[in-house]
């Protein structure tokens, strides 16, 4: 495991490689986890998937992400796990996923390389402000853990979190904003999509704007999830440019997963939906989701993703967003939810509702 | 090359250039097909709506129900005549805009077809209406009286999209009370009504203007002027689609929805012999892919009692067996993303299980078509992803399954049932107090009789309104007669 974890650091590090050097790494952690994850390994058997037939990461099976709620996906005993993030329960009521992480040496790598060059851009420390709340007050999650090492890493002493428990604390933020904006000083605002829509509702209800200074950027990530009201991707850019004073292409919106340990970003939104790229230590494929095939060229398929980082639970995952290949990366498309019964036969995701109501 | 063009609705009394047309894009990439359907403004609703009141009073009201009868006797003749052209554009467009496989489309139009004729609607209208004269004038009552069934003036039907034809149980429903109709169709599948209310016309000129056949966005403004002029409004569809309608009809205006329903099968240890057993099977996998689980009917749990020479895994393995073969007779409809990611979700979560223990096994390999989950544990009744994905679940008798449906209660509709004699009214009396409406044999589950009570209500009596002249009147009347000594 260690000698995987220094190999998962080195590639990282490195500002490229081939594709023969993502291939053969994937493969060496696929064997490692069908030699060390039971589950993983009866659902590789059951495709008929094993080590010595998958000669290329394409072929490693998609774990489903709802198998992070039913199966215990580590290759260690998880309570020997430094830190165990869960989803946010979303789909599925009160199951949560679980990924299961023993050192967080990867997964921070992952982060902090990846952030400096898609957010930072050139710049070492700037001021940030965080719209969630700390990883003391959410130790399971992993956008706090995720906005945390932003903090230490890449935030200058003046950053702060400006959600609690009690809430966003608006009048703080907005001191902050206008310090920024009054010493010219870069500000990054950093957090929920939802908190964004939150912040939003309460600046207009008090009348405010910002016009922030050059070099300051917004990142949102993770979308509405019923937590606010949905706004149209095209609306929210609009009326977080216009209230915050920055362009569109600075507008940055991170895709992650919980049970992923690398990172999707934009170069803005311009326009939407944007293109998300990875890092080189992870690659996306379109599939259908019932064969496991790619879709032809240019069709919406199911997103499949391949991040090495995931050393401990499984390499490759398929999720449950549409997505549509655009130049070198992808474009979301939104969730592949059931698509509407059409008359009055019941089907699974109107019974769900049912069953909770 | 542009997609051929069909324009739908019926609109008596409104030329196509005073409409304006909603362009819809149906089919599939490879034959698409496009369709146009009549959004009406509020004034042009509400002639509508006089229109249909009015020639109704005057050309159908009048006629007997055994002449209506007749008359859709012929028009069902002609639907069920393969060389007649208006059957011929049916099972043209009806694969097309629904994407069912023809050969599906056709076995299963014909079965429908077969209860809207002469004999079947006599019997339709019998089910209701001990005495069916009763729609036709007043009849006396045995206790002293008079007493008449008067059908509305004007019924709306929304119609729904899952199953090809559906609209025409609730249309002809509407001709045997005699009321003028209104119908919406589903963006799904807008073919079938549109078809039938020309059909009518042609066989029957008089009918010309009792009814349209018309469309609007769901939710729509349209929906409140359409229910505002309603005597009755007949609604099929989701239960949160039709609360939403319910909300738009007056108070004063009788609301008959049929919603989300969930139907299963059972399979008594009796059915269940070596030579038997396959057999049951069979016709178990013909309820399953027709119209690929689409309909309310469609079962979507199969509970097999254990005991018998042909055990539940066998079953099961029978069963995928069946549904593997029904593909290249009856193949399924090509999924969409989103339904193929659905159908992905529900294998795998019983995949996941099948890795926590051994009471959960997935038959067959085949990843593109059907799927049959069979568990040795209870499993509860609860919906699947439709699309020929089908649970069977093992029990030690056919009584277990009781507590296994009473959650869904307010959902159930069709139980298949393959069970001897000695079991029918005892498992009948339960199921029906588990909340079922409707018990019948495999294979048979999407192919209800003329005459079935749909969710356990009467086709035709809920929609007339009862009209009695008491013994009293009669008896005072006779003080009133110029001969009176």
């Amino acid at each position: 495991m260690n000698a995987l974890v220094s190999e998962l650091l080195a590639f990282i590090a490195r500002p490229e490689v081939s594709d023969d050097d993502f291939n053969a790494l994937a493969l060496t952690l696929f064997a490692h986890q069908f030699e060390h994850n039971l589950p993983f390994q009866k659902f590789c058997q059951g495709r008929g998937k094993t080590p010595r037939l998958v000669k290329s990461w394409r072929d490693i099976p998609a774990v489903p992400i709802n198998a992070f709620k039913d199966l215990t996906l580590s290759c260690v005993p998880p309570d020997t796990c430094a830190r165990t993030f869960m989803t946010s329960g979303t789909t599925r009521g009160d199951v949560k996923g679980r990924h299961f992480h023993p050192s967080m040496a990867v997964y921070d790598a992952s982060m902090l390389n990846n952030f400096a060059q898609h957010v930072m851009q050139g710049s070492a420390r700037v001021r940030l402000g965080v719209l969630f709340p700390t990883e003391v007050l959410m130790p399971n999650s992993s956008l706090a853990h995720y906005l945390a090492l932003a903090i230490d890493h890449f935030g200058t002493p003046d950053s702060a979190y400006y959600l609690d428990e009690n809430g966003l604390r608006t009048e703080a933020l907005c001191e902050a904003l206008q310090q920024a904006q009054e010493s010219d000083e870069p500000f990054v605002l950093l957090g929920a999509s939802y908190s964004f829509v939150h912040l939003l509702d309460a600046l207009q209800a008090r009348g405010q704007t910002f016009q922030l200074p050059a070099g300051s950027r917004l990142l949102d990530t993770g979308g509405f999830k019923g937590q606010s009201r949905e706004i149209p991707m095209d609306a929210f850019y609009a009326q977080l440019s216009a209230t915050f004073g920055i362009h569109r292409d600075q507008c940055l919106n991170m895709y992650g997963m919980t049970e992923l340990s690398t990172q999707f970003y934009d170069a803005g939104n311009q326009t939407v939906p944007s293109v998300k790229r990875g890092p080189h230590w992870i690659r996306s494929r379109l599939v259908d989701p019932l064969t496991g095939h790619d879709v032809p060229a240019g069709e919406r398929g199911i997103l499949a993703h391949t991040d090495l980082a995931n050393f401990n639970s499984v390499v490759t995952i398929l999720t449950e967003d549409v997505g549509q290949a655009r130049d070198d990366g992808f474009v979301l498309l939104g969730r592949a939810q059931g698509a509407q019964a059409k008359g009055c036969s019941l089907a699974v995701d109107d019974f769900l509702k049912a069953a909770q109501a | 090359m542009t997609a051929p063009l069909f324009k739908a609705g019926y609109l008596p009394g409104l030329n196509d250039a005073e409409v304006t047309w909603h362009r819809l894009n149906v089919g599939t990439p490879e034959a698409p097909l496009q369709v146009e359907v009549p959004l009406l403004s509020p004034s042009q609703m509400t002639a509508l709506a006089q229109r249909v009141q009015h020639a109704s009073r005057t050309h159908l009201k009048p006629m007997a129900v055994s002449d209506i009868v007749r008359v859709l006797d012929q028009a069902t003749a002609r639907l069920l005549d393969r060389e007649d052209a208006v059957r011929q554009e049916l099972e043209r467009l009806l694969p097309q805009v629904t994407g069912f496989d023809a050969e599906m489309v056709r076995l299963n139009l014909h079965a429908y077809l077969h209860t809207f004729r002469g004999l079947q609607l006599q019997r339709f209208v019998a089910e209701d209406f001990a005495n069916p004269k009763v729609l036709d004038e007043f009849q006396p009552r045995t206790q002293g009286g008079w007493t008449r069934a008067l059908g509305p003036e004007l019924l709306v039907h929304v119609w729904a999209g899952n199953v090809p034809a559906l609209p025409m149980w609730s249309f002809v429903s509407g001709l045997l009370v005699k009321a003028g109709s209104i119908g919406k169709v589903a963006s799904a599948e807008p073919v079938f009504a549109t078809l039938l209310a020309k059909l009518l016309v042609e066989v029957e000129p008089r009918w010309a203007d009792c009814f349209a056949v018309v469309w609007w966005p769901s939710g729509a403004a349209h929906e409140r002027t359409a229910f505002a002029l309603a005597d009755v409004v007949l609604a099929y569809g989701g239960n949160t689609a039709l609360q939403a309608m319910q909300a738009h009809v007056p108070v004063t205006t009788r609301f008959l929805p049929h919603g989300h329903k969930l139907s299963f099968g059972m399979v008594s240890a009796c059915a269940l012999s070596v030579r038997k057993g396959p057999g049951v099977a069979r016709q178990a996998a013909l309820d399953v892919a027709r119209y690929d689980q689409q309909g309310c009917y469609s079962p979507h749990v199969f509970y097999v009692q254990r005991g018998a020479a042909v055990s539940p895994q066998d079953f099961a393995q029978h069963l995928a067996h069946e549904l593997a073969g029904l593909q290249h007779k009856l193949p399924r409809r090509v999924l969409s993303l989103e339904e193929a990611a659905q159908v992905g979700a529900w294998r795998e979560a019983h995949e996941f299980a099948s890795l926590n223990d051994n009471s959960t096994a997935l038959s067959g390999t085949d990843r593109s078509t059907s799927t049959v989950v069979y568990s040795d544990r209870p499993l509860p009744l609860t919906a699947g992803p439709l699309n020929r994905q089908v649970l069977v679940v093992a029990v030690d008798t056919l009584d277990e399954v009781l507590p296994l449906i009473a959650p869904q209660r307010d959902y159930l509709q069709t139980v298949g049932l393959a069970a001897a004699p000695g079991e029918l009214l005892p498992l009948g009396e339960a199921l029906g107090q588990a909340g079922a409406t409707r018990i019948c044999a495999l294979g048979a589950m999407t192919s209800p009789e003329a005459g079935w009570h749909h969710d356990g209500r009467f086709s035709l009596l809920d929609l007339v309104r009862m009209v009695d002249i008491e013994a009293s009147t009669e008896r005072e009347a006779e003080r009133f007669t110029p001969y009176e000594v």
